[in-house]
C-alpha cells in the first residue's frame, strides 16, 4: 500500500514536472494560474448562433472575440468596449432613414487553427445565424438589422414570402464589416458584445456536430477549447495568438458540469471550485453569516411576477359587467390585490436571496433616454415605479386596496373578509422557491377571504398550460437579454410567444378598453376605446420604428403604463444573481446579464 | 447445455425482443402524448422558429408516422437519432458516454456489495449470536433501512467537506469512491442478511450433519457444502440488485455530480428530448431484461436441479 502511494505521488510529480517542460519556452518554469469553477450542468450548446443561454454565453465570451466586448473600467464599472473591431464607430445615416456602420478588423486576429479571422466571417455567422434553415432561439437579436424583416415574413400558410431574402450586411473586403441597420437603436453596441454576434467560419460550421469537440472546435477568442468530458468538465485554455493576450491573466479555466446546487456547495466549501453560481435556496442565511467576504448577490436585469390571466373571470357571480366596463373593473381589482401583497417579507423572509421588492415591471437596471433608471421614472408619481414598496406604506396599501374591493365584493366587516371573490387557482412550476412565494401570496389574499388554490406542474408542462391561458393566475418571470426597455414591453403584443396572460386572444379580443394618442410624438396613431390589437400592438410597432432617442423612452413609457394599468403583471421582485467567489481570487467580473469573466483573474494565496 | 437448455434461452431472447418492443411503443406514445415539447422555454420562439425546428427533426409528422419511421431506423441502422436539445450530438454518443460512467459505477458496487456482503454474511451465520454477528446485524439494518440519498449526503459532508479526503465531484477516478460506496450499501446490507439467513438454514440440514459425523473438515463442509448452496437465494437478488443500481445511480449521480446515464435520463425527459427518452429507455430496458435472463441461466449453473423451461 505505502509504495503504491509513493509510486502515485512520484508518477504525480512526474506529470507536472513534464507539463510544466511542456509550456517552457519564453516563460520558462513559471507556475501556471488555473481556477475551477461551476455555472451549471452540461450546455445545451456551444455554438454562438445557437447558444441561449446565460452559461453557454460566458463560456463564449472566453472563446470568440466579437466586434465589441464588456469590459470593466478602473473604477469597476461596466462598458462596451471594441474587440475585434478597431473601434465602435457611428452609424451614418441613409436617405432612406436606414443607417450603416461600417467597421474595420484589428491586425493580427487568427482562428485558433491558425488561419485569419476576415470580415466574411462575421458576414457569414451574421447571416447563418439569422436563417430561417437554422432557426436559433436568438435569431431575432437580429430584427434591428435591415433584412430581417424580409427573411421571415410569411404568407397565410405561413410559407416563407422571400427565400432569398438576407441581412443587409457585407465584407467590403477582408479587414471591412459594413451592417445596416433599419433604424437606430441604442443598444446596437451591447448587441455586438452578445454570443449570437460572435464570427463563425463557413468550413467549420459545416459539420453540423462541430461545436461539440475540441478536435472540431475553432473560435478567434482568448481561449481555446482545449477538452470537453460531456456531462463532466469543460476546459479553457489561453490562446497565446490572440492580440491581447498580454493582458489575460488566467492561463486555465475548468468549467465543471453541475446543476445540483448541494453539490455546487460542497465543492466548494472543500475548496475545489473557486466560484459556485448556484446556492441551496435554504441554506441562503447561513452561507450569507458563514461567509459573509464570499457570498455576493449581484442586480440582474430581471423580473420575478405573477400574471394574471386577462380572459379569467374574477367579478362575484352574477356581476352584470360586460366588456370595456368589465375589463375596467378588473383591471381595478388585479392592481388591488397587487397592493394586498407585502413585498419586503417575500425578499427578506421567503425568497432570501437580496432581491428587491419591484414596483415596474421593467426591471431595475434598464436605463432611460438620459441614462437614469427607466423604472424610477415610470407612472405619475413621488415614488419608484407604479406604487410604494416601502415598509411604511404597506398599511396604506392594504386599505386602499380594501376600499377599492369593496366596491364590487361583499365585505364581513366582523371578520375582515370578502365573502364572495371566487376562488383562484395559482399555477407555479415545481420548485421550493416558487412553492414558498406561493404559499406566502395564498396566505396574504386568504387573510381578506380570497381562496387561492396552489397547483404545481412539471417545467415543461407547466410552460405549455401558461403559454395556453389554461390558468388564471401564474408564477412567471422575465430576464432582459439586453439593456433596453423594449425587450420588457414587445413580448405583451398580441401574437407574441410570451403573451402569456393572453392579451388580445379570446373573449379580450373584442374588448375595446384601451385609448391610446401618439400625436405629440409625431404618430397619426390616435384611438379611443380601442382593442388591444389596435393600441398597443401599434404602440409597440411604432416604438421600433421610431428614431428619435427621446420620444422611443417617452412612448415606452406609454407602453408599460397600459401595461400596468390592466393589473394583469403583479411584479414581486427584481431578480438578482447569487454566487459564491473564493476570497483568493482577483479581478472577477460579471455583468447585469449574468455573464461571468475569469480572463482576467488572478488567484492570490 | 441440453437442447431443452438451448430451447428455452432462445424463447427467453424473443420474449426480451417482445417486452423491448413493448417498452418502446408504450413509451413513444405515452411521451408525445405528455404536454410541452422540446423547443418550448421561458422565452418562446416564434411559431415560425417552432415550426422550423419541427419540421427539420420531422416532428411536424403524424406521431404513427413518426413511430415508424424510429423503429424503422432502429432496427435497420441502429440509429437512435439526433438529441434535440444538444444539438449536434447523436443520442447513441451520449448515451455512450453515460453508460460508460454508470457501468464501471455499477460494476464496481455491484461486486464490492456481492463480496463483502456473502463473506459478512457467512461470518455472522457461523458466528451465530456472538459480537460481531451482532455488531453486522445492527449495521446491515442500519443500512437497509437508510435511502441512498441521505446516506450520499452523509457520506459527502463527512468525508469530502469535513475532512476533505475525497472529491465531492464525480469527475476523477478518486470522486467516484464516495458514489460507489453510497451505492454498494443497500446492496451489501441486503446480501449480508440473505446469506446469513440462507446459510443459517443450509447449517442446519441433515447433509451437514451427516458430512459432519463423517468427519469432513469445518472448512470443507463451510466452502464445499454450505456456502455453495446458500448462494442460491443471492443470486436471485442479483437481477433486482441490478434494477436497484440502475435505478439508484439516478439519485446518486445527481448528488455527486457524476456524469453518467442516471442523469442523462432524468434530464431527457425534464427536456422533453424525445430521441434521448426513447434512447435511454431501450437502453436501460434492455439491460434489465438481459441481466434477468443472466441471472434465470445462473440458477441452473449453481443447481443442476432447477429446469429451465
Amino acid at each position: 500500500m505505502k509504495i503504491k502511494k509513493l509510486l502515485a505521488v512520484v508518477l504525480a510529480i512526474a506529470i507536472v514536472a513534464s507539463l510544466a517542460a511542456c509550456s517552457g519556452g519564453a516563460g520558462g518554469g513559471a507556475a501556471k494560474s488555473s481556477i475551477a469553477v461551476c455555472l451549471a450542468s452540461e450546455p445545451d450548446t456551444i455554438d454562438p448562433a445557437l447558444n441561449s443561454a446565460v452559461d453557454g454565453a460566458t463560456l463564449l465570451t472566453h472563446l470568440f472575440s466579437g466586434l465589441a466586448k464588456w469590459s470593466q473600467d478602473d473604477k469597476g464599472n461596466l462598458e462596451i468596449v471594441p474587440d475585434a473591431a478597431k473601434e465602435l464607430v457611428e452609424g451614418v445615416e441613409n436617405a432612406d432613414g436606414t443607417i450603416t456602420y461600417t467597421y474595420t478588423l484589428r491586425d493580427g486576429l487568427k482562428w485558433s487553427d491558425g488561419q485569419d479571422v476576415k470580415a466574411s466571417d462575421y458576414e457569414f455567422a451574421w447571416q447563418r445565424a439569422a436563417s430561417t434553415a437554422l432557426a436559433a432561439d436568438y435569431g431575432y437579436m437580429f430584427e434591428v438589422v435591415d433584412g430581417y424583416a424580409d427573411i421571415w415574413e410569411t404568407d397565410a400558410n405561413d410559407q416563407y414570402v422571400n427565400p432569398d431574402a438576407k441581412l443587409n450586411v457585407k465584407a467590403v473586403d477582408d479587414k471591412t464589416l459594413e451592417v445596416t441597420l433599419a433604424n437606430a437603436v441604442a443598444y446596437w453596441n451591447e448587441l455586438l458584445a452578445f454570443p449570437v454576434y460572435f464570427p463563425v467560419r463557413e468550413d467549420v460550421v459545416a459539420n453540423e456536430s462541430w461545436a461539440t469537440d475540441p478536435s472540431t472546435y475553432v473560435s478567434n477568442g482568448m481561449y481555446k477549447l482545449s477538452s470537453w468530458e460531456h456531462n463532466s468538465l469543460i476546459t479553457l485554455e489561453k490562446n497565446a495568438d490572440h492580440p491581447d493576450a498580454a493582458e489575460v491573466t488566467m492561463d486555465t479555466i475548468e468549467f465543471y458540469l453541475s446543476d445540483d446546487a448541494n453539490n455546487q456547495l460542497s465543492n466548494f466549501k472543500n475548496g475545489d471550485w473557486q466560484l459556485i453560481d448556484d446556492v441551496p435556496t435554504n441554506e441562503i442565511a447561513s452561507i450569507k453569516a458563514e461567509y459573509p467576504d464570499e457570498f455576493f448577490n449581484v442586480g440582474q436585469i430581471g423580473t420575478y411576477y405573477v400574471c394574471w390571466n386577462i380572459n379569467e373571470n374574477i367579478l362575484p357571480e352574477g356581476s352584470a359587467l360586460t366588456g370595456a366596463e368589465k375589463e375596467n373593473a378588473e383591471a381595478e381589482i388585479r392592481n388591488a390585490v397587487s397592493l394586498l401583497l407585502d413585498r419586503n417579507y417575500i425578499v427578506d423572509e421567503v425568497a432570501q436571496g437580496g432581491q428587491l421588492p419591484a414596483s415596474s415591471f421593467v426591471a431595475m437596471g434598464l436605463t432611460d433616454a438620459d441614462g437614469s433608471e427607466f423604472y424610477k421614472n415610470a407612472g405619475t408619481n413621488t415614488f419608484d415605479g407604479y406604487y410604494d414598496t416601502s415598509a411604511e406604506a404597506l398599511e396604506g396599501n392594504f386599505a386602499s386596496a380594501i376600499e377599492t374591493l369593496k366596491k364590487y365584493y361583499t365585505y364581513d366587516e366582523a371578520s375582515g373578509k370578502f365573502t364572495d371573490f371566487p376562488s383562484m387557482t395559482y399555477l407555479y412550476n415545481t420548485s421550493e422557491g416558487h412553492k414558498a412565494i406561493g404559499e406566502y401570496i395564498q396566505s396574504a389574499l386568504a387573510n381578506v377571504g380570497i381562496t387561492l388554490n396552489m397547483e404545481n406542474q412539471e417545467w415543461a408542462t407547466f410552460l405549455n398550460t401558461r403559454k395556453a391561458g389554461d390558468y388564471s393566475i401564474a408564477r412567471n418571470g422575465w430576464l432582459a437579454d439586453y439593456n433596453d426597455p423594449i425587450c420588457f414591453l414587445d413580448m405583451w403584443t398580441t401574437a407574441s410567444g410570451n403573451n402569456d396572460v393572453q392579451f388580445g386572444k379570446g373573449d379580450h379580443a373584442a374588448v375595446a378598453a384601451y385609448s391610446l394618442d401618439l400625436t405629440e410624438y409625431g404618430y397619426d396613431t390616435k384611438v379611443e376605446n380601442g382593442t388591444w390589437a389596435e393600441t398597443y400592438d401599434v404602440l409597440i410597432s411604432d416604438i421600433k420604428s421610431c428614431t428619435d432617442k427621446d420620444n422611443r423612452y417617452k412612448m415606452m413609457h406609454v407602453a408599460e403604463d397600459m401595461l400596468m394599468s390592466t393589473g394583469c403583471l403583479t411584479p414581486i421582485y427584481y431578480y438578482t444573481d447569487l454566487y459564491m467567489l473564493d476570497s483568493s481570487v482577483k479581478g472577477f467580473f460579471s455583468n447585469p446579464l449574468g455573464y461571468k469573466y475569469f480572463m482576467y483573474c488572478t488567484i492570490e494565496k | 447445455m441440453n437442447s431443452k437448455t438451448l430451447l428455452y434461452i432462445i424463447k427467453r431472447i424473443l420474449l426480451a425482443i417482445f417486452t423491448v418492443w413493448v417498452v418502446i411503443t408504450i413509451t413513444f406514445f405515452v411521451m408525445h402524448a405528455v404536454p410541452g415539447g422540446p423547443f418550448v422555454g421561458e422565452k418562446a420562439t416564434t411559431p415560425a422558429v417552432q415550426a422550423a425546428m419541427e419540421a427539420k427533426y420531422g416532428l411536424d409528422k403524424p406521431v404513427v408516422e413518426q413511430y415508424f419511421t424510429y423503429l424503422k431506423d432502429i432496427v435497420t441502422k441502429f440509429d437512435f437519432g439526433p438529441s434535440l436539445k444538444q444539438r449536434g450530438r447523436e443520442v447513441i454518443s451520449i448515451i455512450g458516454d453515460g453508460l460508460k460512467t454508470s457501468a464501471k459505477l455499477g460494476v464496481i458496487a455491484a461486486a464490492v456489495a456481492t463480496v463483502i456482503g456473502v463473506v459478512l454474511g457467512a461470518v455472522a451465520a457461523l458466528r451465530r449470536n456472538k459480537l460481531i454477528d451482532r455488531i453486522i446485524m445492527v449495521f446491515t439494518t442500519a443500512f437497509v433501512s437508510m435511502p441512498s440519498f441521505i446516506i450520499g449526503a452523509l457520506l459527502l459532508a463527512l468525508f469530502s467537506v469535513q475532512l476533505g479526503w475525497l472529491p465531492a465531484n464525480g469527475t476523477s477516478a478518486a470522486g467516484l469512491v464516495l458514489p460507489i460506496v453510497t451505492l454498494a450499501l443497500y446492496p451489501m446490507a441486503y446480501i449480508t442478511r440473505l446469506t446469513r439467513s440462507s446459510m443459517l438454514d443450509v447449517l442446519g440440514q441433515d447433509y451437514i450433519r451427516t458430512a459432519k459425523a463423517k468427519g469432513v473438515s469445518g472448512t470443507r463442509i463451510i466452502f464445499g457444502h454450505a456456502l455453495k448452496n446458500s448462494l442460491i437465494p443471492v443470486l436471485t437478488y442479483l437481477g433486482p440488485m441490478l434494477a436497484y443500481i440502475v435505478t439508484g445511480s439516478l439519485v446518486v449521480e445527481q448528488i455527486f455530480a457524476v456524469p453518467g446515464i442516471g442523469r442523462a435520463f432524468v434530464s431527457s425527459i425534464t427536456n422533453r428530448d424525445y430521441p434521448m427518452i426513447m434512447g435511454t429507455t431501450i437502453i436501460l430496458a434492455a439491460l434489465i431484461v438481459v441481466m434477468n435472463l443472466v441471472t434465470d441461466i445462473l440458477y441452473k449453473v449453481v443447481d443442476p436441479r432447477i429446469t429451465l423451461e
